[in-house]
């Protein structure tokens, strides 16, 4: 208990404060009745994104540039958890953090696919920074030469002692044969999740108990769609889903995931799993909208586990996991909400999608 | 001290001839704060010749950090400051193109080399699991009956392809144990041979690639390849001695490269952001008013022609795009620390690190006032700041010190050493100690010193209050001065609920002093409360009509009212709970003496070895355990209830350009 008390001194009261800063419902609610892009970022800057908005000016305030400069709350919200967490937690708030340097790594590799096709009014790294996570100074891949090289393999190659060069020496083998980008993401995935749910285990007392329900929730719900995904459009094998998929979480069992790559109805499993997720029949039978709201019911079952976290005794890492969680699902509210204004996406097609005005309906 | 360092706006026209001179200068001297200024210059003229500039120079550092690595030469960077200017880059490639020739034949052979050296230990280790088997690896896939699958697997992936293969027939070796690289063996019948290759590549199973001209068994092609090994690794022998006398050669040239190169990269990146006119440039960016003179007096030194126009702002303005450089002093880094840790002062915010200065070791030594804990606390403190001992507790050394002469200050009028209090300090240390003000623990004194910090908490939320209206005035928001959650209105209706709280409390020990001489005033304070009530009940639609806003009432005016009646609700509450969280002050303050007693029950009454032994652990266990205790209360008090009343935050870091990368960095 000292020693809970003592490692949670700062940070508890630091993530409280930060806590109470994330945007209500209604906050989100007044911002998606905004009419357009302009009154939505003028809406924005009364929030406390605002001050990641000043010094900017009009003509940079594109959509791509603010979803950017929102996301450097986010960035500055792990720096913060990171620099105060107990020092037995930090991996694992580290490596929950590389969730978005794995982002920026599949970016990087897409880019350098892709790059011949953009034109050339801004070099090619100018454009592919404008869409990486701010990960700063916590970065360990050198995303600039890896753009700058030209090619996937020598990108890859510049990877060497970073703690993505195992798991790239043996998805580039992959990547060599099929010219496809899909096996070194998977490969990425599968990495990142089974070292994040290593560190949780790690943990001991309360500690452990708090990070495998947030973590293991979190985990269940990409494992999910993941098997789902791969099963309805990319028509895999049992052994490939298997092989893609991870056999452990806090609600999804290694039976369940297996259950459905051998074929078993795959709404009854979720229905299972989940008993207040309702409809899922009907949503798997048009999977192209379907799939986004199913996977939006399976981040409500997470911001759940979050919003527990907040409940009884606060000395644990579930409280900044659980904060960082949230802000992170409010950033991609705001998101959508950018993308759908800028693009004048009729409000009933993309309200659904927003995670925190559903909560309250 | 009060504020953030006062900061100027510096505008300047430089003609185009002494431009890098005036880079030189703004980026040599750590004090200006450079702001984007393209926007200001002619778009007609087309993308800057400096942009190619700067990326060409950046390339060009990369380039003299790669070669330096492989040559192991370490990046230093001069100490003298003379040496800082912008360099041709036709004086800088040749030389660099010289050594990176001379360096990239030997350094790619040795690349070459190394990886045909990993190739044949890769072949070898794959090899040893099967060095006994007595057959051609080649003919394993030549069975008609059989699917075989020889290869690595990633060690992570063993159990999930075990898994994948589950309902074929198979059997499944694993020969080669290894964190990072296990070799497999995969056998299964011809028949299945599509479901067995589709699980192995979907376990990114690597099957072993043995080069065609090693023909045989096992044995002999490790053989082989030992021989090819040894030959590689005399190569490589023989390349690396020619690369160390590479490194010897051309060290002093690599690092004066760099360093030119690096200069010239900051420069060049500087005037990228600079406004290009037609004969000349503009350069916008913030430096703190003292440093002020002495940059300007360089400037015109360095260029007769420069134009330079001042501007330092009303701290008063919304000042949200000037950088906010903070006051260094050494003694309030602890301090400053804590406030930044919640959050940077604005450019007119009041920086209330003095405050947290006082108020921090005032409510930390109240809670834990004991003359003895206190002077190992200021030892501690003393010991770790200046890294003779407890060098982990560095950065919070200061502090420990500050809150350890507070402890002490309180010790004594609590009357306290160690844990020892009235009679048992006669009795066991052998003098008197009388407290000075009074002893929590005892009797009546108990609701006194929660009375007591209640009064202080009161004083110090309205001091919190006066400062919300100080900050909001210095700015001109004149709708959060008065109808903010700290505004004028809500202080009012403080003080009016206070007056109730004198009230209802009226003779009462605990009753608060100043909620009972706020009570006595000779004010109609039942018409006063329902007033304030309400202004504090609609005090957003009142804030929106102040800022001009049209009244936004959602959810039509039944919800509104329920909202702003639950608003009114919680406005009530959390002043409640504000005023009376302070009583943890004089709560902590008599538990630390219940704790000191507890001690004491263990010690017994002989003085014996046994009793002092008791006595050093409690008090160890004391300072410790409850020292941190305090330490979180103080901390959330001054988070919560001190800092959440005025402090904003949100203030840009000043962040100057220089030259030394160490300096960048920190």
């Amino acid at each position: 208990m000292a020693s809970g008390i003592s490692g949670y001194a700062a940070i508890s009261s630091r993530v409280r404060a930060m806590y109470s800063d994330l945007l209500t419902p209604q906050d989100m609610t007044r911002l998606s009745e905004s009419p357009d892009f302009a009154s939505l970022l003028s809406a924005l800057k009364a929030t406390p994104y605002g001050k990641y908005l000043t010094g900017l000016k009009d003509n940079e305030l594109t959509p791509r540039r603010v979803i950017l400069q929102i996301k450097n709350r986010l960035a500055d919200s792990f720096s913060s958890v990171v620099q105060q967490a107990p020092e037995q937690t930090r991996p694992l708030v580290k490596q929950l953090y590389r969730y978005f340097e794995v982002g920026n790594l599949k970016a990087v590799l897409r880019s350098i696919q892709t790059v011949s096709s953009w034109n050339t009014e801004s070099s090619s790294w100018e454009r592919v920074n404008e869409v990486l996570f701010p990960y700063g100074s916590f970065s360990s891949i050198p995303a600039q030469a890896m753009v700058e090289s030209g090619n996937v393999g020598s990108a890859v190659e510049l990877l060497k002692g970073t703690p993505y060069e195992s798991t790239m020496s043996f998805a580039m083998k992959r990547f060599s044969a099929e010219q496809n980008l899909f096996p070194i993401e998977v490969a990425l995935d599968l990495d990142y999740w089974r070292r994040l749910w290593a560190e949780a285990k790690k943990l001991s007392g309360k500690d452990r108990e708090m990070a495998v329900k947030i973590i293991g929730s979190l985990l269940d719900m990409n494992n999910l769609m993941w098997v789902i995904r791969y099963k309805i459009y990319h028509k895999l094998s049992e052994e490939e889903l298997i092989n893609y998929t991870l056999p452990f979480g806090f609600r999804v069992r290694d039976e369940d995931v297996r259950a459905i790559a051998a074929g078993s109805d795959i709404a009854d499993v979720v229905s299972r799993i989940y008993p207040t997720v309702a409809d899922v029949g009907a949503l798997l039978e048009t999977p192209q909208s379907g799939l986004p709201k199913l996977e939006q019911q399976l981040k409500r079952q997470v911001v759940k586990q979050c919003m527990a976290a907040f409940i009884g005794d606060p000395f644990h890492i579930g409280i900044p996991l659980a904060y960082l969680l949230l802000s992170d699902f409010e950033i991609q509210d705001l998101i959508v909400l950018i993308e759908a204004k800028s693009s004048n996406v009729a409000d009933e097609e993309y309200r659904p999608l927003l995670l925190k005005t559903s909560l309250v309906q | 001290m009060f504020f953030p360092k006062e900061m100027s706006e510096v505008e300047l026209i430089i003609p185009s001839k002494d431009i890098v001179a005036v880079a030189k200068v703004l980026s040599g001297h750590g004090v200006f704060h450079q702001v984007d200024s393209t926007y200001l210059g002619l778009e007609s003229l087309g993308p800057s010749v400096w942009q190619d500039k700067a990326a060409t120079y950046s390339a060009l550092e990369r380039r003299i950090q790669t070669i330096m690595q492989t040559l192991g030469v370490a990046e230093e960077y001069p100490t003298k400051a003379d040496a800082e200017s912008m360099v041709e880059l036709d004086a800088l490639t040749p030389a660099v193109n010289r050594i990176d020739e001379e360096v990239k034949g030997i350094s790619e052979q040795l690349s070459t080399e190394k990886k045909r050296l990993e190739l044949f230990e890769s072949q070898l280790r794959q090899l040893e699991p099967i060095a006994d088997v007595k057959v051609e690896v080649g003919a394993l896939n030549k069975s008609s009956y059989l699917h075989s699958i020889l290869g690595v697997v990633p060690a992570s992936n063993i159990s999930r392809l075990k898994t994948s293969i589950g309902r074929v027939p198979h059997v499944f070796f694993t020969l080669r144990e290894d964190s990072q690289k296990p070799v497999v063996w995969v056998l299964g019948p011809k028949s299945n041979a599509d479901v067995l290759d589709r699980a192995a590549k979907s376990a990114y199973l690597n099957p072993l690639s043995l080069p065609e001209e090693f023909a045989g068994t096992p044995e002999q092609i490790t053989s082989t390849l030992k021989r090819e090994i040894d030959a590689t690794k005399k190569k490589i022998v023989n390349l690396e001695t020619s690369i160390l006398a590479l490194a010897d050669k051309h060290k002093t040239e690599l690092q004066k490269l760099l360093w030119d190169a690096h200069v010239s990269r900051v420069m060049a990146d500087a005037i990228v952001r600079f406004g290009q006119l037609r004969h000349t440039y503009v350069v916008v960016g913030w430096v703190p008013t003292a440093s002020l003179e002495n940059l300007t007096t360089k400037l015109k030194n360095t260029s007769k022609e420069v134009l330079i126009e001042t501007h330092t702002p009303s701290r008063n303005d919304h000042n949200s795009n000037i950088p906010v450089a903070l006051n260094e002093n050494k003694w309030l880094r602890p301090f400053k620390e804590l406030l930044t840790t919640y959050g940077r002062p604005s450019y007119g915010e009041f920086d209330p690190t003095i405050l947290l200065a006082i108020s921090f070791p005032l409510l930390y030594g109240a809670m834990f006032g004991d003359i003895g804990q206190g002077l190992v606390m200021m030892l501690a403190g003393y010991l770790a700041h200046n890294r003779i001992a407890l060098k982990a507790l560095q950065s919070i050394g200061l502090l420990f010190v500050y809150c350890g002469i507070s402890v002490t200050f309180f010790g004594v009028m609590y009357g306290s050493i160690f844990g020892f209090e009235g009679h048992y300090v006669h009795d066991y240390l052998g003098f008197d100690l009388h407290p000075v003000w009074l002893s929590p623990i005892h009797g009546e004194n108990i609701l006194s010193v929660l009375r007591v910090a209640i009064d202080v908490g009161i004083i110090i939320l309205f001091l919190s209050y006066l400062l919300s209206f100080f900050n909001n005035i210095r700015v001109k928001d004149w709708s959060h001065l008065l109808f903010g959650h700290t505004g004028v209105v809500a202080f009012l209706f403080f003080v009016c609920f206070l007056s109730l709280l004198g009230g209802f409390l009226g003779s009462t020990p605990i009753a608060p002093q100043v909620a009972l001489t706020i009570s006595q005033l000779p004010l109609p304070f039942n018409i006063l409360t329902p007033i304030f009530a309400l202004g504090l009940m609609f005090n957003g639609l009142f804030r929106n009509i102040a800022e001009g806003h049209k009244p936004y009432i959602e959810g039509g005016i039944a919800m509104f009212l329920v909202q702003s009646f639950m608003d009114l609700f919680e406005g009530v509450i959390s002043m409640l709970s504000n005023t009376l969280s302070f009583v943890r002050v004089g709560a902590f303050a008599v538990a630390h003496g219940g704790l000191s007693l507890a001690i004491f029950a263990l010690a017994g009454e002989e003085a014996d070895l046994g009793f002092w032994i008791t006595i050093a652990l409690g008090n160890i266990f004391i300072i410790g355990f409850e020292g941190l205790i305090v330490y979180i209360q103080t901390m959330r008090l001054h988070y919560y209830e001190i800092l959440g009343k005025f402090f904003h935050g949100g203030g840009m870091r000043f962040e100057p350009l220089k030259l030394k990368p160490s300096q960048e960095e920190a």
